[in-house]
């Protein structure tokens, strides 16, 4: 490891993992998706995580996010380490300072798009904001829609509310798994750069799964993951870059797995 | 298709449990009923006993028959619309609505030959019941042998097939043939506009009922408690009536109190607001039980109250006859009672699964599961609340001119105690299966909710 994966703590971190475990299922089938991974992450960073299909990325993106608890290890978000308390408590520290945006978007289908986008600042009980979240949403062109539902909209349309919804709370860290993966190549790029945009123009910090090599280019930096653990990192990373070292990742894992057969 | 049907039967045993459970009911109690016809024509029944026996076969088998229809309907179309998803994905690798139609018509029919043969005990138990409830109200002669024959199982089997597949082929076509431009439309519209069929339904309900009302106060007026025969009715009909009109009715309550409630209960009541505002009509389903579980056991139960209460006030003694009536009141309340608790645990039930994912997704917003719990009550109050007021006014079409009728009063003297009892009943059962059905949902995590 080397880099700002390994910097001390310090008050400009947004996101730390310490030997963070996660065992799926009991006793007869146990699945280790992730293996004793350490991670630190700087405030205004854009980082990308990628790697083969099951190597733990979603599992890693959930909890680090409260979605799930780890089996073991730490997780600080912001300073704050995450409780592994009840879901309610759990939640509670999630609204705060997290912030996720999922492939499928997962917008409420029976609010509107600016209900949708507001709906973190109520369960805050921040009112004053509703004007910067009507702001974010125009900003994402979407002040015209602001009183349709989910299903009038277009893939690219709903992810756009998801990432508002994610940034209208100013949430210490945004997660973001696979958010192109259902959309086409114009409303991905619009995406990332409307991530890219959050991270550079507004001081947010970013983490996003991904198995685009291109879209990764758009992150400051790149994780890989392989079963489980951490298996590199790459700065500034160009698409070919990161093409190149998914392959070796993916041929490593392959040929693993012949020898396991 | 044959094996495709029985496979995803296999598949989907919890979700045609509920169709299963109400098919038995209702052909249980058609054939209880149909046994005595069988009963009536055994050798040596005197023609007194035949008589009192077929009318109480028709008379109260025909409105179980009623109900029956109802619930299968109703549960079927259920299942069927929660399906769509399943379907849309069927249509997509190629299968026809025709063979998805024929598919589920099958699967219908499955469940609905196994519900009536799993009928045939019960039922006979029942009608054996139901003769003896006679015999000892002296309404037919002791003596007379019970039989469970053709009458029984024909009408019994013949009923629940031909309710069951009428319902399925009703509920397929809807729901194949519109699935996906309704859908958009209805959550886009908020799907509280009701087809031009259902209002003309209702309207027609409703206006039945009123001039039942009528004739029940006017010509009715000193016939003693022949005026049960119209006034009895009344409050079944306004309940239809009111329950087709439930989407208008969720949609226009819901707005009137969203300003109050949301002030009162928060980021839930807000929840809960919008999605019954937008959901009217699927919630419409679930009012439909409560509205008619509360309409026609308050206006069956006062009535009998004011009866009795005329009776002892003219200072006779009840006839055996007016007995027999009063068993027949409450065999037809027992039935209905036990009808809605069914229909209702199976909207609700059925609701709460569709709404799984959405509670899921509220979850993975920053909405705790507390808060969920308290949505899903909100929920329910809400129902149970629009509910129990329409059954109220449903009532009263019977209570009201059966009162003036019999005593010239328009109200009876007889207090609130037993709609209370009522109301209590419904709202145990509402909130009851809702926050059962929600505690279920949130001991699943919510990421693994959404994405499965
Ligand atoms: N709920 C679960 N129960 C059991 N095993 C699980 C569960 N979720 C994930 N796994 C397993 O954990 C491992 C990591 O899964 P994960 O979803 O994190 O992979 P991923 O890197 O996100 O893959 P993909 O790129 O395909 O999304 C896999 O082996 C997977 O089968
Ligand atoms: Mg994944």
């Amino acid at each position: 490891m080397n880099g700002q994966v390994t910097l001390p703590t310090s008050g400009s971190e947004a996101l730390r993992l310490v030997s963070v475990r996660k065992v799926y299922g009991t006793d007869g089938t146990q699945v280790t998706a992730l293996d004793g991974v350490s991670l630190s992450l700087r405030k205004g960073t854009f980082t990308a995580v990628m790697g083969p299909s099951g190597s733990g990325k979603s599992t890693l993106l959930q909890c680090a996010a409260g979605l799930d608890r780890p089996t073991g290890g730490k997780v600080f978000v912001d300073g704050a380490e995450m409780s592994g308390g009840s879901e309610t408590e759990l939640t509670k520290f999630r609204r705060r300072r997290i912030g996720f945006i999922f492939q499928q978007f997962n917008l409420l289908p029976t609010l509107d798009v600016l209900q949708n986008a507001t709906l973190p600042l109520r369960l805050a009980g921040r009112k004053a904001d509703r004007r910067y979240a009507r702001d974010v949403l125009t900003r994402m062109g979407l002040g015209d829609r602001l009183r349709h539902l989910p299903a009038e909209l277009s893939g690219g349309q709903q992810q756009r509310v998801a990432i508002a919804r994610a940034l209208v709370t100013n949430p210490s860290v945004i997660f973001a798994d696979e958010p192109t993966g259902a959309l086409d190549t114009r409303s991905a790029r619009e995406v990332l750069g409307l991530l890219m945009r959050a991270v550079h123009e507004h001081g947010q910090t970013v983490v996003m799964v991904t198995h685009d090599p291109v879209a990764a280019s758009y992150a400051d930096s790149v994780v890989f993951l392989a079963d489980g653990r951490l298996a590199g990192e790459l700065d500034r990373p160009t698409a070919e870059a990161v093409a190149e070292r998914m392959t070796h990742l993916g041929d490593r894992t392959a040929r693993r797995d012949e020898t396991e057969v | 298709m044959f094996g495709l049907a029985l496979r995803s039967l296999r598949h989907r045993a919890g979700g045609f449990l509920a169709t299963f459970v109400s098919m038995v009911f209702g052909a249980a109690m058609v054939m209880a009923f149909a046994s005595l016809l069988d009963t009536a024509m055994g050798d040596g029944v005197p023609s007194t006993s035949r008589t009192s026996l077929v009318t109480m076969a028709t008379v109260v088998g025909g409105w179980g028959l009623i109900m029956v229809v109802f619930s299968v309907t109703s549960t079927l179309t259920l299942v069927v619309r929660q399906r769509g998803d399943e379907m849309a994905l069927l249509k997509q690798v190629g299968a026809t609505p025709m063979q998805i139609g024929r598919m589920i018509v099958v699967e219908t029919a499955v469940v609905a030959l196994a519900a009536g043969l799993a009928a045939i005990l019960p039922a006979a138990l029942a009608g054996r019941g139901l003769l003896s409830l006679l015999v000892s109200s002296k309404r037919v002669d002791g003596g007379i042998h019970f039989a469970f024959g053709p009458y029984a199982l024909g009408i019994g089997l013949g009923v629940t097939f031909t309710a069951a597949i009428t319902a399925a082929v009703i509920a397929v076509r809807g729901t194949v043939r519109t699935r996906a431009a309704e859908s958009l439309r209805n959550a886009a519209t908020g799907d509280a506009r009701m087809s031009r069929k259902r209002k003309a339904a209702a309207v027609f309900f409703l206006v039945l009922g009123a001039s039942l009302a009528v004739t029940t106060a006017t010509a009715m007026r000193g016939k003693g408690s022949d005026a049960m025969q119209t006034a009895g009715q009344t409050s079944i009909w306004v309940s239809i009536g009111l329950a087709l009109a439930g989407p208008v009715l969720i949609g226009r309550v819901t707005a009137a109190l969203a300003r109050p409630l949301e002030r009162m209960g928060g980021v839930p009541a807000y929840l809960t607001v919008q999605y019954v505002r937008r959901r009217a009509g699927r919630l419409a389903g679930t009012l439909m039980p409560i509205i008619l579980f509360t309409g026609i056991a308050t206006g069956t139960l006062y009535m009998q109250s004011i009866e009795n209460a005329a009776t002892a006030a003219s200072g006779a003694v009840a006839t055996a006859d007016e007995k027999t009536i009063e068993t027949l009141n409450f065999t037809v309340i027992g039935m209905l009672v036990v009808f809605s608790a069914i229909m209702l645990i199976n909207t609700l039930v059925a609701a709460m699964t569709y709404r799984q994912s959405e509670s899921a997704r509220q979850r993975l917003v920053g909405v705790t599961p507390g808060q969920v719990l308290r949505t899903v009550i909100v929920e329910g109050v809400i129902l149970t609340l629009l509910g129990v007021v329409s059954g109220a006014v449903a009532g009263l079409f019977t209570i009201v001119p059966y009162s003036i009728a019999r005593t010239g009063h328009a109200l009876p003297d007889i207090g609130a105690g037993t709609y209370l009892a009522v109301v209590a009943a419904a709202a145990v059962l509402t909130l009851g299966t809702g926050v059962g059905a929600a505690l279920r949902t949130i001991r699943v995590p919510a990421v693994e909710a959404v994405t499965r």
